[in-house]
């Protein structure tokens, strides 16, 4: 298409790490069909990425993308998409995706690029030094092997404060598979690995600085939008039917945020990095669990103790208290390592003394000393003793190491599809009540990584649920929230427990993936859009609301007048069907994606869920799959996009594609399903 | 113009422990004045620490002393005072870009003044959003109440 009035800086960066080179390439024959972020980068992948790619080859692409709101005043605009072949996911390493907010998708938009699209790999350390329309790639050699926040406070030195810098820590540089691409404080791209694909490529940072603007194509319009949209979102996330209170330690974790809902500051007595004293902001439930500890884990919970004869055990997690909580996350977080692997582990080494195993490598297991915990890390980053074979994903680890089959099935347990932890499938985290576990397993079923990053949306909904597991109001009435959802979506029994109603349970559930395929290209956060139910500024607001309905035409208020593109909802709800779409068949053609994968996911949900007791054997998980199946345009037996749906998207060329492929092999039969032994 | 004829100003104030540095304060200002999002064209613009979770602000004092509008070749042309809101403005179309009224600024030489991106002979300061219903956009759409709008006493 011809270039858009505003929003989208029009080009994207590509740098040759090989060749030491760098070029600008147009955004528009991506636009306006992939929007940016995610869909783009996808985009790209199935032009370029060769199936079989490895995520340490050179030839792996590393992307980091804005979309059209980066840069903008649109509420939580300030979130990015990273995208690459990863070296952690399970089975094998396929292509996917991580998210983060922080500052750089403004800068690099006002910088005038859309996204960075990295190939080849440096013959040594180099930085990535983007200020404006001049790029250059530098040397990293005086960097190379330095924490995260050294990094960036001595490429901010170097280049001026204002300068918003992305870097890997020594986790990155020696490949660790939980290694981030980190940004600021907290904010990363940290579960897919990419900061050791980073590494791989020999590239330890990107510094980026901008001056330019990010154009508006109806200014008056878009600004009212925005304002409208604020008012909406106003209340916080929608985790909290009742307006969120922010106190003063609240600070927003992605540019325009208007809230910083899960976040605190606080002064940290801990000598890190080149600097003393540290402020450390924990982020996010995660954040929470290092200080205050995660009762989650238990399972089974006391009250199915009566009716559970399974013989996988896990107790709740205690907290390490504020000062040693706050000070292993900052260790954690200047190693560049994802944090949410600390969860996992202490969990899992509880499973490991509870069956006798005491130490491992030579390491003796003391879960709860937050020494034991730094040092272990420590030799995480650095790939020594326990540590190395950690650094290649827990599950590989237990592999190669010698240990009783429950120990091994409690880690398969605790990170129960694509080799992520699990999250709000209802059974060894967070409890979800039914149906909610239906729809996070039919995005965990198809996805590539753990999806509820990026579909909070569809997990928030139990905060509407008694009995409120966080942040739920009381006061919410059961009646008036499915009657909320009858009327946005034209069906009744959509939050009905149980599977009745089981197609309108998997449409919505698909247009709430088809939403978050979009919510990652335009970008925004997650925890705030589509924004389906309202916040609500008081309990008595709350209590006398007629329905709990949001707003979801609210992205498209925006992004017309941004664009000056007339996009409504339906063509946004395209958009993201589209994006998902692509991803599939990037899946298949470079994966061997299919049917026989995503049942892989379908073992975990056997167990009961742990707050109402649900399950499914695997008839019912194949009527459910059946089910999204068919209402996705999906072939029932292969799990492939039929042509008629890929055609109806515009992919009429990814349709051909496949059918050449079709006719090379028969679908991988996948290795992913676990065998009979270690089924539950 | 002698300064002490100078009519007083409402002024737009920022309070630094409320401030979270979401930013939003200055896209509002780039695209109701500019038509683009930028904190580069924005006339407050905030000194984000990222590490140290300190976010001052700069913005125009709207000075009972006036500098700019005294350095200003043509005062009350290019450089002027609002009848209403007392608001030290410039009126682009007069401006020269000589910059003498950036120069005389307690503030000189910080963001505020710097028109990047667009035309580098015109030279930006806050006019308390003149014409614009509601007011100080800033403080409208400020989501901690880090802004205020200090409204002067009488004429």
């Amino acid at each position: 298409m011809t270039a858009p009035l505003g929003g989208w800086a029009g080009q994207i960066l590509r740098v040759d790490l090989t060749g030491r080179q760098t070029r600008t390439v147009p955004t528009s024959p991506y636009l306006p069909d992939f929007i940016g972020g995610k869909g783009i980068a996808t985009r790209i992948a199935w032009e370029e990425l060769a199936p079989g790619t490895e995520p340490y080859s050179p030839d792996n692409l590393l992307m980091l993308m804005t979309g059209p709101f980066s840069g903008t005043l649109a509420p939580t605009s300030g979130k990015g998409t990273v995208c690459a072949v990863s070296p952690r996911t399970l089975p094998k390493p396929w292509f996917t995706y991580g998210g983060m907010g922080g500052n750089w998708t403004p800068e690099l938009k006002y910088a005038g690029y859309d996204g960075i699209v990295i190939n080849g790999a440096a013959n040594e350390p180099v930085y990535l030094w983007i200020n404006d329309g001049e790029v250059e790639l530098r040397s990293a050699r005086d960097l190379w092997g330095k924490d995260v926040f050294e990094t960036q406070e001595l490429l901010k030195a170097r280049h001026g404060k204002a300068t918003q810098v992305i870097c890997i820590g020594p986790a990155g540089e020696n490949r660790v598979v939980s290694a981030t691409v980190h940004h600021r404080q907290k904010n990363c791209a940290g579960m897919s690995g990419f900061g050791a694909v980073m590494g791989s490529k020999n590239l330890k940072a990107i510094a980026i600085r901008g001056t330019g603007a990010v154009r508006i194509a109806d200014p008056a319009g878009f600004v009212e939008a925005c304002k409208k949209v604020h008012r909406l979102v106003h209340a916080g996330p929608t985790e909290t039917p009742v307006r969120m209170q922010m106190g003063p330690t609240n600070v927003p974790c992605a540019h325009a945020c208007p809230f910083g809902c899960a976040t605190r500051s606080h002064d940290v007595s801990l000598k890190l990095g080149s600097k003393g004293g540290r402020k450390n902001i924990a982020v996010m439930c995660n954040g929470e669990a290092y200080e205050g500890g995660w009762k989650w884990y238990q399972y089974p919970t006391p009250d199915m103790e009566a009716e559970y004869t399974g013989e996988l055990r896990t107790r709740a997690v205690d907290g390490l208290g504020k000062q040693a909580g706050d000070e292993l996350q900052l260790q954690i977080e200047a190693l560049g390592l994802s944090g949410w692997t600390y969860l996992t582990l202490r969990c899992w080494f509880l499973a490991c003394l509870d069956h006798g195993v005491t130490e491992l490598e030579g390491l003796e297991l003391r879960p709860t000393d937050v020494d034991f915990w730094i040092e272990l890390f420590r030799m995480i980053a650095y790939r020594e003793g326990l540590g190395d074979l950690l650094a290649d994903g827990l599950l590989p680890a237990c592999e190669r190491l010698d240990l009783p089959a429950i120990v091994k099935k409690t880690a398969r347990w605790l990170e129960p599809m694509w080799g992520f932890p699990s999250h709000r499938d209802g059974r060894a985290c967070e409890p979800q009540p039914s149906p909610l576990w239906v729809f996070d397993m039919l995005h965990w079923a198809i996805d590539s990584r753990d999806p509820l990053a990026s579909h909070h949306q569809t997990g928030y909904i139990h905060c509407w649920f008694p009995p409120h597991f966080e942040g739920g109001s009381a006061l919410v009435d059961r009646k008036k929230l499915e009657a909320t959802f009858t009327r946005v979506f034209g069906e009744p029994g959509i939050l009905e427990p149980g599977f009745e109603h089981l197609d309108a349970k998997t449409r919505v559930t698909k247009w709430f993936d088809d939403r978050a395929q979009l919510k990652d290209s335009l970008l925004l956060c997650d925890w705030v859009f589509p924004r389906v139910l309202n916040g609500f500024d008081s309990a008595e607001a709350l209590q006398a609301a007629d329905d709990y309905y949001g707003d979801i035409d609210a992205e498209a208020s925006m992004l017309a007048p941004l664009t000056g593109i007339p996009f409504t909802s339906a063509d946004l709800d395209r958009a993201g069907e589209r994006i998902r779409n692509l991803d599939r068949a990037l899946q298949i053609r470079n994966h061997g994606r299919s049917r026989v994968v995503d049942a892989a996911a379908e073992w975990v949900f056997e167990y009961p869920e742990k707050s109402d007791g649900s399950k499914l054997d695997q008839p019912l998980f194949d009527r459910i799959l059946d089910s999204y199946y068919a209402n996705r345009g999906w072939d029932l037996t292969s799990g492939w996009p039929t042509r008629a749906k890929l055609e109806e998207l515009g992919l009429a060329d990814v349709a051909d594609e496949l059918e050449r492929l079709e006719g090379l092999a028969a679908p991988d039969r996948g290795d992913a399903r676990p065998g009979p032994e270690e089924r539950g | 113009m002698p300064v002490t004829n100078i009519p007083a100003s409402s002024v737009v104030l920022h309070k630094q422990t409320l401030c979270r540095g979401c930013r939003i304060c200055e896209l509002v200002c780039s695209a109701t004045h500019d038509g683009a999002c930028s904190t580069q064209l924005s006339r407050i613009h905030i000194a984000a620490d990222d590490f140290a979770f300190a976010f001052p602000a700069v913005i125009c004092r709207q000075c009972k002393t006036a500098e700019c509008h005294a350095a200003c070749p043509y005062p009350g042309r290019a450089l002027c005072i609002d009848p209403d809101t007392g608001a030290r403005y410039i009126d682009e179309r007069e401006c020269d870009g000589c910059g003498a009224c950036a120069d005389a600024c307690p503030l000189r030489r910080t963001p505020i003044w710097e028109k990047t991106g667009s035309d580098p002979r015109v030279y930006i300061k806050c006019d308390l959003c003149r014409g614009i219903d509601g007011g100080p956009q800033c403080v409208l759409m400020c989501p901690w109440d880090a802004l205020t709008y200090k409204q002067k006493r009488g004429p």
